[in-house]
Parts: C-alpha cells; sequence; structure tokens
C-alpha cells in the first residue's frame, strides 16, 4: 500500500514538474510601449529560455532568466510599430504581438521647391515637413509647424499643423530678390532651406541710340530692372530685331551690368524691336540720317 | 505461412500509404494555399481624395506599380535575407531600418516570411509639386517569424501602414514606411 501511494505522489509530481517545465514562457508585455524608451517584458516559469524581440528595424534575441522580468534598453527598442516578441524555454515557444508608439515631435524632414524662383509671385514656394520623433518615426499625431520665409530681414510666418505626419505650406516669394531663407520648426528643432529669388520679368523695357558708325548703329539699352525694381541678372538674353527693304537682322545679347547692346547694320529706313523672354519693349525707326 | 506473410505486406502497405497520405495531403494543401494567395494578393489605390493636388494618371500607374514592387522585394528581402531588393525600392529612413531588420536577421539566424493576402491603399496627400506622395495602406499580411526551419510565429493581422514615396532617378521609392494600429 505504502508502496503504491510512494508511486502516486511520485507520478504526482513528476507531471507537476513537466507541467511546470512546458507552460514555461508567459508573456508579460505593457500595451503603452513608446519608441526610445525602456520597456519590461514579464516572464513566468524557470530555468533558461530565449528571447526574441522583432521590430519593424531590428532583432533582438538574447538569453534570459525564465520567471524574470526582462529589461528592454531605450536604444533598443527605437523603431514605431508592431513588434513579435518571443520566447522559447523548454517547451513551444510562446509569442506576443505588441504595438509600439512614435515618441513625441522632434525632428522635422522639409522639402522646399522650387530652389530658385521669381519675385513677386502668388503661391509659388511649396514646402512640405514630414513630422518625427528623435527616432525618424513619423509622428501621425496632429502637430503645428512654424514656416517662415525672409528675405534680408524682412518676410512672413506662418503655421500648419500636420495631418498624417505631413505639414505643408504654399507661399508666395517677396518683392526684394535674394536669398530666401525658408525654415520649418517644430519644438525646439528647425530645419533651413534657401531659396533663391531672382528678378522677375524685365519691365518697361526701353532702348535707345548709344552710338552712330558709319555702318553700323550701336543700341543700348536702359538698367533693366523687373516691376518691383529688382535689377534683371546679367546674363540674361535680349534680343534685338531690325526690319528693314533687305530682310531682318537679329541679335541676342546678353545683360552686362544691367544693360543690354548691341550693333546693328545702318539703315535709312529700318525698324528695331527689343524683347526680352516674354515682355516686349520699345520700338525704334532708324533712317533719313537720324 | 504465405498467406500469412502477404497479410504483414498489405498491412505494411497499407500503413506506409497511410503516413504518406496524412503528412502528405496537408502539405499539399499548405502550398496550394499559399500559392492562391501570392496569386489573389492585390494593391487597390485610391488616389481620389489625395491633397492638395491631383494625382496625374501617369503619376498614378508609376505608384501603383512602384508600391506593388516595393513589397514584393521587402518580402523577398526578410525571407532570403538579402539587401538587393530592399536598395531597388526603397530610400531614406525606410531603406535604413529595413537594412538594419535584414542585417540583424542574418547575425542571428533568423527570416520572416510574408504571405500577402493583399492592400487597400488610399492617397492621402500629394505634393504641391508633386515631389512625394503618402499612401495609408490597410494591408491583410501572414507574418511567419523562424529561426532556421523552427517557426517562432506565426499570425495573421490586419495591418495599417503609412507610406511616404518620392521619385527617384527612374522610379518611385518608398521613403517611410510605418505600420500603426
Amino acid at each position: 500500500m505504502r508502496k503504491i501511494a510512494f508511486f502516486i505522489a511520485l507520478t504526482i509530481v513528476a507531471c507537476w514538474f513537466a507541467a511546470d517545465r512546458a507552460r514555461a514562457a508567459e508573456l508579460r508585455i505593457p500595451q503603452n510601449a513608446t519608441a526610445g524608451q525602456p520597456l519590461s517584458i514579464g516572464t513566468s516559469g524557470s530555468g533558461e529560455g530565449t528571447l526574441y524581440l522583432i521590430g519593424p528595424g531590428e532583432v533582438i534575441k538574447q538569453k534570459i532568466q525564465l520567471g524574470q522580468n526582462i529589461e528592454i534598453k531605450p536604444e533598443q527598442l527605437r523603431h514605431a510599430g508592431r513588434w513579435v516578441a518571443v520566447v522559447r524555454g523548454g517547451s513551444n515557444p510562446q509569442s506576443q504581438a505588441f504595438w509600439v508608439n512614435p515618441g513625441p515631435a522632434e525632428n522635422l524632414s522639409f522639402l522646399a521647391r522650387p530652389s530658385r524662383v521669381p519675385v513677386a509671385k502668388q503661391g509659388v514656394i511649396s514646402g512640405v515637413a514630414f513630422v518625427f520623433d528623435k527616432n525618424q518615426n513619423l509622428v501621425l499625431q496632429p502637430t503645428p509647424v512654424n514656416f517662415s520665409l525672409t528675405v534680408g530681414g524682412s518676410g512672413a510666418s506662418q503655421s500648419a499643423t500636420s495631418s498624417n505626419g505631413v505639414a505643408w505650406v504654399r507661399s508666395s516669394s517677396a518683392n526684394k530678390a535674394g536669398a530666401a531663407q525658408f525654415v520649418a520648426s517644430v519644438g525646439g528643432n528647425s530645419v533651413r532651406r534657401v531659396v533663391q529669388q531672382v528678378a522677375s520679368d524685365p519691365c518697361n523695357l526701353r532702348m535707345h541710340v548709344a552710338q552712330r558708325k558709319q555702318d553700323q548703329v550701336v543700341l543700348e539699352t536702359d538698367p533693366i530692372r523687373d516691376c518691383t525694381g529688382n535689377p534683371v541678372p546679367d546674363g540674361t538674353i535680349v534680343t534685338f530685331i531690325e526690319t528693314d527693304k533687305t530682310g531682318r537682322s537679329v541679335v541676342d545679347a546678353r545683360i552686362k551690368k544691367g544693360i543690354a547692346r548691341a550693333e546693328l547694320p545702318a539703315s535709312d529706313n529700318a525698324n528695331v524691336t527689343i524683347a526680352a523672354g516674354v515682355v516686349l519693349g520699345n520700338e525704334l525707326h532708324l533712317g533719313g540720317g537720324k | 505461412m504465405k498467406m500469412k506473410l502477404n497479410l504483414t505486406r498489405v498491412l505494411v502497405l497499407t500503413f506506409g500509404a497511410a503516413l504518406g497520405l496524412s503528412g502528405g495531403i496537408p502539405l499539399a494543401k499548405r502550398v496550394v494555399s499559399v500559392w492562391a494567395d501570392a496569386k489573389s494578393s492585390s494593391i487597390q489605390i485610391n488616389f481620389d481624395n489625395a491633397k492638395p493636388r491631383e494625382v496625374e494618371d501617369s503619376t498614378q500607374q508609376s505608384i501603383m506599380r512602384d508600391y506593388s514592387a516595393a513589397w514584393k522585394g521587402l518580402s523577398n528581402a526578410l525571407s532570403k535575407n538579402v539587401t538587393g531588393p530592399l536598395n531597388e525600392n526603397f530610400t531614406g529612413f525606410a531603406l535604413d531600418k529595413l537594412t538594419q531588420r535584414v542585417k540583424d536577421q542574418q547575425q542571428n539566424g533568423i527570416s520572416t516570411r510574408i504571405i500577402d493576402r493583399g492592400h487597400k491603399v488610399e492617397a492621402l496627400f500629394y505634393a504641391p509639386d508633386g515631389s512625394s506622395i503618402e499612401l495609408r495602406d490597410t494591408a491583410t499580411i501572414e507574418t511567419q517569424v523562424l529561426d532556421g526551419s523552427t517557426v517562432l510565429h506565426s499570425d495573421q493581422a490586419q495591418v495599417h501602414y503609412y507610406a511616404v514615396m518620392t521619385g527617384a532617378e527612374d522610379r518611385w521609392k518608398v521613403r517611410i514606411l510605418e505600420n500603426t494600429q
């Protein structure tokens, strides 16, 4: 009888031990994990095991003591998204998926277009900012982003709230030419881009006869400026066209020191026109010794 | 004596056939299922609500082609632990992140099999200058994590992804890929 009782007790102990080993690896993971923050994962069971953490941008595999809490360092938990934790003990692996949320907005990725733009154009500059936390996870929570566009100390700023991680603005170019500083900022961090604002099309394009030679006439423009008074950049092409009974003479001259000059054949009866891009200037009549 | 031998042979043959069928049928079912899933996985993108700018027809086609290619590349990279398919389809933060994942997998002898069961995608944002587009993807994905040939984890889930694609040299590449609850 004693032998039977001992055998039954032994069987119970063996079964209990086997069952304990079999259920070795239950996981307890907080459901509000944040990227870049430490995380504590609870396990049950006893003995040695292996923990696998599979995240969007990393995989961690480490030996653990079952039954103890496992501390995950902030630098190991950098990416937001869906993670899977697996514990492999003496029996089948136990796994659980969990979510890691992005941290607070700290960084920006800022795209400003175009890099070169004429002055005084409505809504011609666009700025798009993607909002990230310190580990470059897209922050989907609406976040205010400030944009400012300044040139020569004067400018304008506006604020936009991000939606699905993106904030954007459209801005007009200033009246003054120069390198405009286009800055987007969130929290204490800002990102700067330079948008070169250049003079727009010429305004009041006018030419006059600068010099007469025996068989040539030299034409010269007044200083060429756009409609807000910015000098049109040197190198811009200005076209002089002379038309008389023998045909047409065309000269493409580059602006040099703010002025364009051209030498055209002298004629006793010719019309000369001037143009720069889509802008037409005044017209001159040459002839009759004038 | 001879009859007894024959009976034994029949029994062994029957047992062998039963064993073969019991292993083979689930395997065949699995192969057919994976093949059917791979064939039926699809990406549908709705561009109607993209703001602040309408997406041009040619851009829609390019995005559809390149986003599909990115998922195929991701699946290949994670199952074979190679970075080539990532370089072709990803750039910026997404490329850095996924390359690190592949390197970690290689180092730890792990691979991830993605069985793609389809994507319903909506274009949310198309930049005023046409340089970037943001997509929200509701993807149905079965994921298997393997250590060597041992399956550590397997699940099927509907996951929301936010993807930002930007124009690259000859195609659109995924610059940001982040999943969320």
